[in-house]
């Protein structure tokens, strides 16, 4: 090669390695690769890259070639700045030093890795006005280094010091990243508990996962929080991380407070105490829990003037706490004291209101039992007084036939009372089944049941909200009290209003009246047992409310005096498919029944099936059919003369009789006339085509 | 003859006190609330010789009231301070007794012991006697 292809060479090579070297921002691979390429590219024997460290006062060998290269950073290489080897006098004086025959060089160290060495350059790194190191190129030739040789490798040699350069301030952003991420994350950790301060009111909730988003998000050894007891001499450790904090609690650990702990200190100072190297922290107690610790924070829980307990943070590195770390956890510890307040209050609130509901349920409990002690008196009183005067009369001889019938109607009319009592009471213990029911149906059940004229009555039923869930026994018995409430407050007119409610799924049923209404010492008293005005068992309220609210529903009751009183409650809403379904063989119906709405609803979906249906309340002319269907509560014909019709046209044993409301009494007695069964009234597709069968 | 005012809002408890104290020779006059008490009272003045009154029934305006029968004891002492009155109810407590005592009344008498009610009519106007 010819000094001038030579020259271009080195030139090209000091180029390509310059770019390389550029591109490269891992520190140790920039260094590695520097050594390599000049060896490969310059074939020189061996080359090294030293840093300064720390303080400046040597220079560290950080990359060299080969084997020699590896063993020696393996010691440690270091070469004094200012020492006499080329390396020390070259960094000190910021200028290369070249020995083309190093035997003639007396500063040159013997070094035992290189043997072969003749000729050795080194070559300050800089950067600016300072010194970051040196680069040594050794070659086994003697005076190996040209001129060009030089002014390549020391262009080479400016290009790695920019290069080190740049990768340290690669490596400084890269901190800066890291920092700004975990910055991030621990204020992320802050919402989180800032977050769960307004959602959970649980302290048992709270506090565990406060600790454990702590120790997950800052990566540190322990999290703990103690509240202070009632007296305020104890710590109480209420939530710790991990298998320690279990241990702790298991064992009820407790400090005191005062200066003998680091979380008593920071309670009772109402201060934080940081330690970052515990051995050095007078107050730090030795937990066997967590032997590793060595560095430890104390956050008093502050809220308002009031210290509540204390969070403990451990960390296994010395000085683990950076100045954000000690921000977000104090603005976290302020949360959760707001929290533990919060908690607090609630739990005092729940006690109050524990406390108001004994109280209530004690007073509902006192006036029921008075309300039936009064009634029992009044009701037994007629009983045995006319006993008493009987037994007088029978003795002397002196019975009054009149007066001893009005004595027995007496006796009678007090025992039927009593009877009643055990009819209501039966109604709320018998075993529900809900189904969708028509709710005007069970409305004219109701009227009919209790003997209340039609024409008392208006209905506008929505028929969004036509059907309700409930047992049509129970809800009948439970709309039969509310409207005989109505007839016995003297209403003219009983308004029934059905919607589809507010609240999804349900529907709203209002039974207004325009009654003489009841004052509202009368109203607050309304739902006791055996409360009444009107001198009967004063179970018709609470009867219904227990049957209501069995049907998942509710009911509320407004009323003034004077004025009237209106029954508001809410029942979940049926949607009722019409599906088609199998006449079962039967071609032709005869239903006895009003022409009311379930009679429509009834026939359109028989006819619907095939079925020829004759609907009718004339007892005469009856027309034969495969199945007759007599309706308890037909308001123009009596059950009882319906059955009789249909005995002499000889159609009772096709009769079935359909109620809304079963009563065991009227179902054996209808079956004891012949017919052939008696079943609850169908209100579905489903519930006709099983009748059908 | 000695003439027994009666009030009380059951028809039933009323009606069996009625026959009992006719049975035992009393002429008895009978109301079923406050008002009609004393209605009854002012339109036989001076003829009453004991009114038993139910504790519990409706008062004046006709709400039902509890302790409405103590309104009319008063009621009915201003207008004859000498009337011996029985307060008559279902409720067995010390309290009530205690106030129908202080308002006047003779004798608090428990519903459910009421076979020995004409013996202490008996006693009381005996003792007046």
């Amino acid at each position: 090669m010819t000094p001038a292809e030579r020259q271009t060479h080195l030139l090209k090579t000091a180029a390509r390695t310059a770019k390389m070297i550029t591109m490269i921002l891992d520190p140790q691979e920039l260094l590695q690769r520097t050594v390599d390429v000049i060896c490969d590219e310059f074939k020189f024997y061996y080359a090294g890259v030293f840093l300064l460290n720390v303080t400046g006062q040597y220079a560290v060998l950080r990359a060299g070639r080969g084997e020699s290269g590896a063993a020696m950073i393996a010691e440690g290489h270091k070469l004094l700045v200012g020492g006499n080897s080329m390396i020390g006098s070259c960094v000190q004086n910021r200028q290369a030093r070249i020995a083309l025959d190093v035997g003639a060089e007396a500063v040159r160290f013997e070094n035992p890795h290189l043997p072969n060495t003749r000729s050795e350059m080194a070559l300050p790194l800089i950067v600016g006005d300072e010194v970051i190191g040196a680069l040594t190129v050794q070659s086994e030739q003697e005076a190996a280094f040209l001129d060009d040789d030089i002014s390549a490798l020391q262009t080479m040699a400016d290009q790695l010091a920019i290069a080190i350069h740049n990768s340290n301030l690669h490596r400084r952003n890269q901190d800066l990243i890291r920092q700004t991420e975990r910055r991030t994350r621990l204020l992320e950790a802050a919402n989180v508990v800032g977050r769960e301060v307004t959602s959970i009111l649980a302290l048992d909730e709270l506090l565990p996962g406060t600790v454990n988003i702590i120790c997950e998000a800052y990566g540190f050894y322990y999290a703990g929080v103690f509240l202070l007891d009632d007296k305020g001499d104890y710590a109480v450790l209420r939530a710790g991380y991990g298998e320690a904090g279990k241990a702790m609690l298991a064992e009820g650990y407790r400090l005191k407070v005062g200066p003998g702990s680091m979380i008593g200190a920071a309670i009772s100072f109402g201060e934080a105490r940081i330690a970052l190297d515990v051995e050095e922290e007078r107050v730090h107690f030795k937990n066997p829990h967590l032997p590793h610790t060595r560095s430890e924070m104390a956050l008093p829980l502050i809220f308002g003037h009031r210290v509540l307990g204390a969070v403990t943070v451990q960390s296994v590195e010395e000085r683990a706490f950076s100045q954000d770390d000690i921000t977000t956890l104090l603005t976290m510890a302020e949360h959760l004291a707001v929290a533990i307040s919060n908690a607090y209050t609630l739990e005092s609130l729940k006690e109050a209101h524990a406390e108001l509901l004994r109280t209530k349920v004690f007073e509902a409990l006192t006036t029921a039992t008075t309300e039936a002690i009064h009634w029992i008196g009044n009701k037994t009183l007629p009983i045995s007084m006319t006993v008493a005067r009987l037994r007088e009369e029978i003795a002397e001889g002196k019975v009054d036939l009149a007066s001893l019938g009005e004595d027995l109607d007496m006796i009678a009319e007090s025992a039927d009372q009593i009877t009643q009592v055990k009819e209501q009471l039966i109604g709320a213990v018998r075993e529900q089944r809900p189904r969708p029911v028509l709710l005007a149906d069970a409305i004219e059940a109701a009227v009919h049941q209790r003997g209340l004229s039609a024409d008392l009555l208006s209905m506008q039923i929505d028929p969004s909200a036509a059907y309700a869930v409930a047992d049509s026994t129970q809800l009948v018995r439970a709309l039969g009290n509310l409207l005989q409430n109505s007839g016995e407050a003297g209403a003219k007119s009983v308004r029934v209003v059905a919607t589809p409610s507010e609240e999804r799924g349900m529907l709203r049923l209002l039974i207004v009246d325009d009654g003489m209404g009841m004052p509202a010492e009368t109203l607050e008293k309304a739902w006791s047992p055996f409360f009444s005005t009107r001198g009967h068992q004063g179970l018709g309220l609470p009867a219904s409310l227990h049957v209501i609210s069995q049907a998942q529903g509710r009911i509320t009751l407004n009323s003034e005096m004077g004025k009237g009183s209106k029954v508001e409650i809410h029942l979940p809403l049926a949607r009722v498919s019409e599906d088609g379904f199998s006449s079962n063989g039967v071609a032709s119906v005869l239903l006895v029944d009003d022409n009311d709405e379930w009679a429509a609803a009834f026939s359109a979906l028989l006819e619907g099936a095939g079925v020829k249906v004759t609907r009718q309340t004339a007892l005469d002319g009856l027309p034969a059919a495969d199945l007759v269907l007599v309706d308890e509560h037909c308001s123009a014909v009596g059950v009882d003369a319906a059955l009789a019709a249909l005995d002499q046209a000889g159609l009772t044993a096709k009769t079935v009789v359909l109620t809304a409301a079963l009563n065991p009494e009227r179902v054996t007695r209808y079956l004891r006339s012949g017919v052939r069964d008696v079943q609850p009234k169908p209100y579905t597709a489903a519930e006709i085509a099983a009748l059908l069968q | 003859m000695t003439t027994v005012l009666l009030v009380d809002d059951e028809r039933l408890v009323l009606r069996s006190l009625e026959k009992t104290l006719l049975r035992a020779g009393f002429d008895v006059l009978t109301a079923l609330d406050c008002k009609s008490g004393r209605e009854v009272f002012a339109q036989n003045k001076g003829q009453v010789d004991i009114a038993i009154l139910d504790l519990n029934m409706p008062g004046f305006d006709g709400l039902p009231k509890a302790g409405a029968g103590l309104d009319l004891l008063v009621d009915l002492k201003q207008q004859q301070a000498s009337l011996p009155v029985v307060i008559l109810t279902a409720y067995d407590e010390v309290n009530k007794a205690r106030d129908a005592v202080s308002g006047g009344a003779s004798a608090f008498f428990v519903k459910g012991r009421e076979q020995g009610l004409v013996e202490l009519i008996q006693k009381i106007l005996g003792g007046q006697g």
